[in-house]
C-alpha cells in the first residue's frame, strides 16, 4: 500500500473539478480551432455571392448544376465576342470591388447578366476575370485546335480571333460521333492572351442551326446567341475538369453522343436546353 | 534515547533500512501486490508455466542456439539490407530525368482520366447512385445525396473488413471446411472486381447501365458456384481422405 498516498483520494469532488477543468480546456481547444478554421477558410476580397445564371442544363451525372452560358456579341467584322460590359466600382459592406454587369430584358423580366457567373473552380483567381483586367473579350482559338475531332478547324491558325464565317457548315457539320446537323463546334479561350496555361479561361462554342430555331421563341438566346452562335464556359461544376463535345466515342455509353460530356465523372450538359439556376459565386481574392 | 529513535535523513539509524533477512525476495513482493500487476504476473507465470509443460512433454530436440547476438550478427546483417535499398534510391534519382514532366495544364483535361488502380473499387462505390432509394413518404425524394450514399457504401465495405479479425470462425484452414463462409469471400473478392470494373464503366463497350447490374449479380454467381463446388468436394471421396491423411480437424 505504499504507492497510495502518491496519488489524491478520489472523491466526488475531485471528479467534479476534474470534469469541469477537462470540459472548459476541451470546449477552449475546439472554439480555437473552429475559429482558425473558419478564419482560414473564409474567402477575402469583394464580388461574388449567391446569383441566378442561366447555363446547359445538366441531364446526367454527379455535377451540381448547369455550366454557365457566355452571352455573345458580334464586331463589325463578325469576329466573336465574350460579354464584358464596362466594370463599375459597388461598395457592400465597406468594401470596395468591380462588377461588371448587364441587365436584359426577358419577357418582361430582368435578367442580370455579371461576370461573377464564371467565378468557380478557381476561375475567380484567373487574372482574365478581373472586370479591369487588360484583356479584350474576343473568342481565340487554341494555339493547337483540335483537329482530330474537328476536322473542319484545319484551316484555322491556332490563337486567330473566332469569327462568325468560320462556322459556314454549321447546318450540316458532322463527325464520326453522333448526329450530324447539331452544330459546329469549337474550343478556344476567352480573356486569356499571353498568360500561361493554368490562367487560361478555356471556351466551348458552337453555332447550330437549333439554336437559331431556339431564338425565335426565347428571348433570353435571341439576345445572347446571335447567329445561331452559343458559348459555355470549359469548366465542369463538379471537379473542374474541361468537358467536351462530340470528342470521345464513349459519351454515346451515357446518351451524350450529341451534348457536352465530361469525361471524369460522366456529367453530360445539353448546349440546346438553357436554364436558370442559381448558385454561389466565389469572390475574387485581393491583389496582394 | 529518544533522539536515536528518530528517523534519520542520513539514513542511519534504525527504520529506514530493514536488516537484511526482513527484506522481502522480488518474487515475493511481486506475488503480495495487487490489482493489475498482480494480473500480470499471474498471466504469465501461467503462460511460462504452460510453455514448460509443453516443452517437456515435446518430442522435438531443444535447440542450443536460439538466434543470434544483435551485435553483431543482426546489425551487420541489417546494415547490409539497409544499404542495398538506400543505393538503389540514390541510383534511380541520379539516373532518373530531374522533372516527371511539365505541370499539369488545368486547361485541357486528358481523354482517359482514372484514379490508381488500387482505388477503382472506392472510386466505382462512389457510382451506387441508381440503388440510392427515394421514398415514397418524402415525395419520391432521396433521404440522403448520391455522394453521401457513396461515401457511405465506402464505409460499410471497409467496415465489413474490419470487423472480420473479430470473427472466430474456428481453425478451419481450408474453404472445404467451411463452404458458406469460403463463399462469402469469394463474393467479396468477386464484388471488390466488379467494382472496379464499375469505375472504369466509361471506357468499357458495355452499356453502363449492363455494368451496373453485373456488378451485383456477377458475385452472387461466384458466391454460388464456389458454395456449389465446395459443397461438393466436401461430400466427395476425395476429402475423407485427406482429412485422415493430414489429420484434418473433422468439419463440425
Amino acid at each position: 500500500m505504499a504507492n497510495d498516498d502518491n496519488y489524491p483520494v478520489e472523491s466526488d469532488r475531485r471528479r467534479f473539478v476534474k470534469g469541469v477543468v477537462g470540459g472548459a480546456a476541451l470546449s477552449g481547444v475546439l472554439t480555437t480551432g473552429a475559429v482558425s478554421v473558419t478564419s482560414l477558410t473564409t474567402p477575402s476580397g469583394g464580388g461574388g455571392g449567391t446569383m441566378n445564371y442561366r447555363g446547359a442544363n445538366r441531364d446526367l451525372g454527379p455535377a451540381p448544376r448547369s455550366i454557365p452560358q457566355i452571352p455573345i456579341e458580334l464586331d463589325d467584322d463578325g469576329n466573336i465576342m465574350g460579354l464584358w460590359p464596362e466594370p463599375e466600382t459597388r461598395e457592400e459592406g465597406g468594401v470596395e470591388f468591380l462588377v461588371s454587369e448587364r441587365e436584359f430584358e426577358v419577357d418582361g423580366e430582368t435578367v442580370t447578366y455579371s461576370t461573377e457567373w464564371f467565378q468557380y473552380c478557381g476561375l475567380q483567381t484567373f487574372q482574365g476575370i478581373e472586370p479591369d483586367a487588360d484583356q479584350d473579350a474576343y473568342f481565340r482559338y487554341d494555339d493547337a485546335p483540335p483537329t482530330n475531332d474537328y476536322p473542319w478547324m484545319e484551316n484555322i491558325i491556332g490563337g486567330s480571333q473566332m469569327n462568325v464565317d468560320d462556322f459556314d457548315q454549321y447546318e450540316d457539320w458532322g463527325n464520326d460521333i453522333g448526329d450530324a446537323g447539331i452544330g459546329q463546334p469549337a474550343t478556344g479561350t476567352w480573356r486569356s492572351e499571353d498568360l500561361p496555361p493554368e490562367q487560361t479561361i478555356p471556351i466551348f462554342v458552337m453555332r447550330s442551326a437549333l439554336i437559331e430555331e431556339l431564338a425565335e421563341e426565347d428571348e433570353w438566346i435571341a439576345q445572347t446567341c446571335p447567329e445561331g452562335l452559343i458559348a459555355f464556359v470549359g469548366k465542369c461544376t463538379h471537379f473542374c475538369c474541361v468537358p467536351n463535345y462530340k470528342q470521345l466515342g464513349e459519351s454515346a455509353n451515357f446518351g451524350a453522343e450529341n451534348k457536352i460530356y465530361c469525361q471524369c465523372h460522366q456529367s453530360v450538359y445539353d448546349p440546346l436546353n438553357i436554364v436558370e439556376e442559381q448558385f454561389v459565386s466565389l469572390p475574387r481574392p485581393e491583389d496582394g | 534515547m529518544s533522539d536515536n529513535d528518530d528517523i534519520k535523513t542520513d539514513g542511519s539509524g534504525p527504520g529506514i533500512v530493514a536488516p537484511d533477512d526482513e527484506v522481502p525476495t522480488w518474487r515475493e513482493r511481486k506475488e503480495r501486490t495487487t490489482g493489475l500487476s498482480r494480473l500480470t504476473y499471474e498471466y504469465f507465470e501461467r503462460a511460462r508455466r504452460e510453455d514448460q509443460d509443453l516443452r517437456q512433454e515435446s518430442s522435438y530436440i531443444e535447440r542450443d542456439v536460439l538466434g543470434f547476438p544483435a551485435w553483431p550478427h543482426e546489425t551487420v546483417r541489417n546494415l547490409a539490407i539497409g544499404s542495398v535499398f538506400v543505393g538503389m534510391l540514390l541510383f534511380l534519382s541520379a539516373t532518373m530525368p530531374p522533372h516527371l514532366g511539365d505541370p499539369a495544364n488545368p486547361a485541357v483535361t486528358p481523354e482517359i482520366i482514372l484514379p490508381d488502380w488500387y482505388l477503382y473499387w472506392s472510386f466505382g462505390l462512389l457510382q451506387l447512385g441508381p440503388i440510392n432509394p427515394d421514398l415514397a413518404i418524402l415525395g419520391g425524394e432521396k433521404i440522403m445525396s448520391d455522394e453521401l450514399y457513396g461515401v457511405l457504401a465506402n464505409v460499410v465495405v471497409v467496415g465489413a473488413i474490419a470487423i472480420v479479425p473479430f470473427l472466430n470462425k474456428g481453425g478451419a484452414r481450408r474453404p472445404v471446411e467451411q463452404p458458406f463462409w469460403a463463399a462469402v469471400g469469394v463474393g467479396g473478392v468477386m464484388f471488390a472486381f466488379t467494382t472496379s470494373v464499375l469505375a472504369i464503366d466509361n471506357l468499357l463497350p458495355i452499356d453502363p447501365n449492363i455494368t451496373f447490374d453485373l456488378t451485383f449479380l456477377l458475385p452472387l454467381v461466384a458466391a454460388a458456384i464456389a458454395y456449389a463446388v465446395l459443397k461438393t468436394m466436401r461430400e466427395g471421396y476425395m476429402y475423407d481422405l485427406n482429412r485422415r491423411y493430414y489429420r484434418l480437424r473433422p468439419p463440425r
